[in-house]
Formats: C-alpha cells, structure tokens, sequence
C-alpha cells in the first residue's frame, strides 16, 4: 500500500517536473542528499511525499530522509545527517527553518536548503539576516491559489465555498489568502456574492485551524461542518489531512474538494471523483534542482522563488471533473494567470 | 546481597522476557517487511539467511543510534561516539519524570492519564517564566520549574478533588484533562503574550539564556542537567514512599481503600495529594523539555511522552528505580530507531510497534509467564494498580 502511494507520488512529481527547467546534470559522482521532513510523515500524499519524490527523482544524488513525530525531532534529526555526512540537508517545512538555519551556522562547508522559508538568521527582535549556505525555497502560492479561488466561486453551486489551514504558518495562510481573494475577484467580476468561509485575509485570527497536520479526524469533522454549513468546494490546506475528507465526500457528493502541493489525482487513494484541482507547489522540482547546483558546485544562497511565471507553481488540470468546468470559466481563468503574470491583477491585496 | 540479586532477577523477569518477545516479534517483522528478503523466498537457506541479516542490521543500527557508534569518532575524540547514548539520556529525561507520575499515582491505586496534560501545562509555566522574566543564573530556573510544576499540580489537583469530592472516575477525568489541555496551548500560543516576534504561527518565543538548564558535555551535545532534576525526582519519589508516613499512607490507600479508611486514613486527602505531586512530576517534565531541550514552547511540544508514560510505568513496574530504567529504555529504543531508518531505511515507526507489544506483553502476565513456563508470583509483589496486573 505505501510502496504504491510512494510509486504513485513519484511519477506524479516526474509529470510536473516535466515542465520545469532544471540545471543540466553534472557526470560527477553523486552527492548525498538529505531530507529532513516536517511533521505529517513521508505519505502525507502532499507537501512532504513532494519533496522526497523530487529528491528521489534527482539523478545527480542518492537520497535519504528522516520522518518527524513532533518538532523535538528536528534538530536531532539534522545532527544525524551532519554526522553521516550528507553534502545537501534539506529541511522540508517552515517549521523546521530555524534548525536549519542553527546547523548550517555551525557546519558553513555543508550546503542547506529550506523549503517554505528564506532559511535566514533571525534573532529574538526578528532581525533577519541571510546565510550564505542555506537556499531558501519559496512559493508565490497565494498567484495559483487565487486563480484555485476564482474557479470554485465560478463552480459553486450553493454560493458558499470554505478553506482551513493545517497550523497557520504563513506557507499555509498564503493559500487561504489567494483562495479568498480570488473568489472576491469573482464577485467584483460578475456582481455575486459568493462567500468563503473558514478564511478571510482581513481577520487572519479569527481563520479555521485544525491545530496540527497530523489530526485527520479533526480535520473531517471541520469539512463535515463546513459541508452543513453550504459549502460545496472545500480546500483543506494541509498535507494528508484532507485525505480522509476526500475518501467520505467521493461517497457523499456533498462537495468537490481541492488538493494542495502535489496532484491529488496521482497522490490520492481515494477521492479522485471529486478533485476540483490542486493547487501545486513544485517541492520536489525545486529540491532536484538544488541538488543537481550543488552536484556542479554551483550552489548559491540566493533565494529561489516559485511563481506563475518559473512554473514553480500552477493549477493541475480539472482530470476527471474536466468535462464539468464551463469552457468560459476556464478561459477567463486562463486570462487571470496571464493578468497575474503580467501585473495587471493583484493577488495579493 | 544475594539474596538482593536474586529478588533483583525476579523484579526485572516479567518486563525483560516481554521485551525479549516483543523484539523477537519485531524482528520478524522486519524480516518480512523487507522486500530483499522476500525475493528469496523461494531459496529457504538464502531466505533465513538474508533475513537474520535484515535483523541484525537493524539492531545494530539501533544500538548505533542508542549507546555507542564508533563512526562518529572519525575526526573527533572516542568521547565523540557516546553522543547517541547522550541523545538516549535526552529524550528519556522527561520521560522518567512522567513516567514517575504514572508510577506514583499506581502506588496508590490511580490510573494517572493526564500525564500529557499535566506535561502541557508544565510547559506552558516554565516557557512562560523562561522567556518573560529577567532572572540570575540558577534562580531563573529554578523559578521557572517550579511555576511549571505548581501549575501541572493544580491541574493534576483538579482531577484529585474531583474523584475525592464526587466519586468521578479519574481516567475519565484524565483523559478528558488531556483534551482540554491540548486545546488550551493551541489557544494560548495564539494569543499576543505568547506569539514569537516576527511570526503568526503557533510559537513561543526562544527561553533567555539565564533559564537554560546548563549543558552537560558541550555545545555539540544536547545533554543537560535535566537528566539529574529526573533522577532526584525519581529519589524522592523513593523515599516519600518508602520513608514517610504520608508515602505509607498512599500505598495504604492503593492497596485497600475501605481498609485505610477504617484505619483512620483520610482517602480524599490522600487521592488530592497523590494527584497534586503527580501533576507536578509531570508538569516538571514539560518544564524540563523547554528549559533543557526545545527553549521553546510550541504545539506538539508534549509528543507522546504523556502516554508513552504509562507503558514506561508499568514495564517499571510502578518502581522508582524501574521506571528508570524503562524510561532509558525507550530512549534509547527513539534515538536508535533514528540510526535505523536513516541507515537501513527500517522506519522509525517499528519501534512504536516494539512499544505497543512490549504494553501488550506486560499487560498479559499470564500469558508471558504461560509462554516461558514460569510459576505464578506471589501476588502482593505484582501488585501495580487495582485492575492492572495484579
């Protein structure tokens, strides 16, 4: 069952990374890469089985990882490869940033890599300062999410579409963001009122938080409540928590549901029938990339940025729900991306 | 001293055949999970062979990762090797002190649940203390383990009262407890006192440098002197059991309530007191973890230690000096499963199904006793809870 997950994930992250560009890889021996991954373990079907299918597809390293129980396994986690001698530690997760950011200080010859954060050092005021050794891998998710937003407004049958985050990182509260405001756009469009619940970027305290990305069966009883409440299209925004979610409302049909980081429809064992989209986030792309940099000994600090525009992040196609999406509301979609790319639409205000 | 020994044998067969068994099944696990060795199935003598072979490396890595790994000491002085023995120490520091929680509260015929959250609210005082307040050296700690504890006893207290006053069930209450705790620093660590400069999410800001237990052996091991706070309270647990009267009037009550009663033993007093020192063992433990390991207080900061305290407390078979030792042993069983995941890519998460048998084991004496044809204990000495084990 997990060997098939994992399979899955691979070729899933291998279709994606199709379409990112990546440094040619180098003929040198290879470098051993070394995930460090948040919480939610390696099948979360998600953020975590993104970055290890990327690390794994990289043909410039071998790769391992370590999975986290809770956040004290971190830092113990990064000592551990350290001591193996791993040329390249990823920590896979905002969370996990300052751990990284610790080790590299004490280890400047090992390059690091952050996903989800500048990977900079900050002290107690939040004075930041950049690294040399550690790359920060960022995502602009709220241009992908908004366009996520945008579509379910236009699909949405009751005029009530809902999100939740995880824990609200920042990386989690980003989706929520370009999700809400792209449903808003949809009403200033076409004059409706379409309503999000769960999220508004006004009052991000007052935003729908399972409180971990571990509690699935919260994270169904917030989607249930959420369905009672009129919602036809759900964006949980948090890896495998949304899983058990997907496989009840496939049986129900209560409501479409839209999947984060890596396509759902390769990742997820059930609910395929009701996958509206996923907003992806090229982990995995982004990861390989790094390793093949550092396989060159081109590896630099500056900070990568996935965008609309690098293909760091997308909407996956519509897959089963394909023939359901009016071919005008997939147009105007497409005008958004390309008025987000070109600046003329805002996402983020 | 013989005769010392031999009691000594006797305390330790049960828990040690039941790990023995749960390793061997474990091992067996391992064997069959791993799809080398099933290619070779079709050859018995290959496949037995590739099989020991998964085991054994396995277990090495284990013990790699949980005493000694002679690969670290390359560059480094032979001291360099004991670090995951260090890292043992570490992650058992708070685990024998809620596993004494358990253990006490066994003593006097509770069934303590709420080590988690008594751990939580640990936490969430020393963390508190830790970062708020500007204190010398020694004394900051010392106050922010304290308010850590004072607020796990009341918490613990809570539960005491209420099975002393009502006649509530404390497992019920416990566990309750823990859900309302587990909420309670999800609702804390949002609000402005508690939220890290900078950031949105859930996490406290980094404890001063003057609350920091002090570290043990160097910067680059995470030892600190946690691990003796643990042990002096795994002394004191001793001795107020062993020497004090209020220690006599608590194994009074746990071995025959009614009885104590009739002997002029107050019950509600000792129920509310048992609590209230369980609570602060626990809630020392979650002090312990801030000031000494994570300096900071976030969701998941209680892990599993709560509950991997109760099976710490009966494979110690509710003993100060047992609980110990299986809190050592889960340590170790947590740093080197670590060693073995990254090392033979057996995850981590065949230790949590070592833990589960070992609990599973020890919870059918019978059945262990059954299996290695051992003779029945006298019961008195088997005694840990009413309803458990006994």
């Amino acid at each position: 069952m997990k060997k098939s997950l994992k399979l899955m994930a691979v070729v899933a992250s291998l279709t994606l990374i199709t379409g990112v560009a990546v440094a040619p890889a180098s003929q040198a021996a290879k470098i051993k890469l070394c995930l460090a991954l948040d919480t939610g373990g390696v099948d979360d079907h998600s953020f975590n089985a993104g970055a290890w299918a990327g690390a794994q597809a990289s043909t410039v390293s071998n790769a391992e990882y370590l999975p986290a129980a809770t956040s004290a396994d971190f830092a113990p986690n990064i000592k551990k490869f350290v001591d193996k001698g791993c040329e390249l530690i990823v920590g896979v997760g905002y969370a996990i940033s300052p751990e990284i950011v610790k080790s590299a200080k004490a280890n400047p010859k090992i390059k690091y890599a952050v996903v989800d954060d500048a990977g900079q050092d900050c002290d107690a005021n939040y004075n930041c300062t950049a690294v040399a050794n550690v790359k920060g891998l960022t995502f602009k998710t709220d241009e992908a999410a908004f366009m996520a937003g945008y579509l379910s407004a236009g699909m949405t049958k009751t005029g009530k579409i809902a999100t939740y985050g995880g824990i609200g990182y920042p990386t989690v509260t980003i989706f929520m963001d370009g999700f809400a405001r792209g449903a808003a756009y949809y009403n200033k469009q076409k004059g409706t009122s379409v309503k999000v619940l769960g999220w508004d970027p006004a009052n991000p305290k007052a935003g729908t938080m399972v409180g971990s990305f571990s509690d699935q069966n919260k994270a169904l009883t917030i989607s249930k409540a959420f369905e009672q409440q009129g919602a036809d299209i759900i964006l949980p925004v948090g890896g495998v928590l949304g899983a058990p979610y997907a496989a009840a409302s496939e049986k129900s049909k209560k409501s479409l549901t839209i999947w984060v980081d890596t396509d759902g429809y390769y990742s997820l064992s059930a609910g395929k029938s009701i996958l509206l989209t996923t907003i992806v986030k090229e982990i995995g792309a982004s990861i390989k990339s790094v390793a093949a940099d550092v396989a060159a000994k081109k590896f630099s600090g500056k900070a990568y940025v996935g965008t609309l525009v690098n293909k760091g992040v997308s909407i996956a196609p519509f897959h089963d729900l394909n023939a359901k999406v009016p071919a005008k509301l997939k147009s105007e979609i497409l005008k958004i991306k390309l008025g987000i790319i070109a600046g003329t639409i805002k996402v983020d205000a | 001293m013989r005769n010392s020994l031999a009691k000594f044998l006797q305390a330790i067969k049960l828990p040690g055949l039941s790990f023995l068994m749960a390793f061997t099944l474990t091992g067996l696990i391992i064997a069959i999970s791993d799809a080398k060795v099933i290619a070779k199935f079709s050859t018995p003598l290959e496949f037995i062979k590739s099989a020991l072979a998964a085991i054994g490396n396995a277990y090495l890595a284990l013990f790699q990762g949980a005493v000694y790994d002679v690969n670290l000491t390359k560059g480094h002085t032979f001291i360099h090797g004991f670090y995951p023995l260090s890292e043992t120490i570490v992650i058992a520091t708070p685990l024998i002190l809620t596993g004494l929680s358990v253990a006490l509260a066994f003593k006097a015929g509770l069934f303590n649940i709420g080590a988690q959250g008594q751990f939580i609210f640990g936490a969430i005082g020393a963390s508190y203390v830790g970062f708020h307040f500007h204190l010398p050296i020694g004394i900051h700690i010392l106050v922010a383990a304290l308010v850590g504890a004072f607020f796990a006893a009341i918490w613990g207290g809570i539960v005491g009262l209420l099975k002393a006053r009502t006649g509530a069930h404390e497992v019920i209450l416990t566990i309750m407890m823990n859900y309302i705790a587990s909420y309670f620093i999800l609702w804390i660590l949002k609000t402005q006192s508690f939220l890290r400069p900078g950031r949105i999410d859930p996490i406290a800001p980094e404890v001063n440098q003057s609350a920091r237990l002090p570290l043990l052996a160097g910067a680059n091991f995470r030892l600190n002197f946690g691990i003796f706070i643990a042990l002096a309270a795994a002394v004191f647990v001793w001795w107020l059991l062993t020497k004090t009267t209020i220690g006599f009037k608590f194994r009074a009550v746990g071995a025959n309530g009614q009885a104590a009663k009739t002997a002029g033993i107050s019950v509600p007093f000792v129920i509310t007191s048992t609590m209230m020192i369980c609570g602060a063992l626990a809630g020392l433990g979650g002090a312990v973890q801030v000031l000494g390991s994570t300096y900071s207080l976030n969701t998941d900061i209680a892990g599993s230690f709560g509950f991997d305290a109760i099976t710490v407390a009966l494979l110690g078979r509710a003993q100060p000096l047992g609980t110990v030792f299986a809190a050592l042993l889960f340590g170790a069983l947590h740093a080197g499963g670590r060693t073995m995941q990254s090392s033979t890519g057996v995850p981590l998460d065949i230790v949590l199904v070592t833990q589960a048998l070992v609990v599973l084991f020890i919870a059918a004496p019978a059945f262990v006793r059954y299996i290695f044809r051992i003779k029945k204990l006298n019961a008195s000495a088997s005694l840990t809870s009413k309803g458990w084990n006994g």
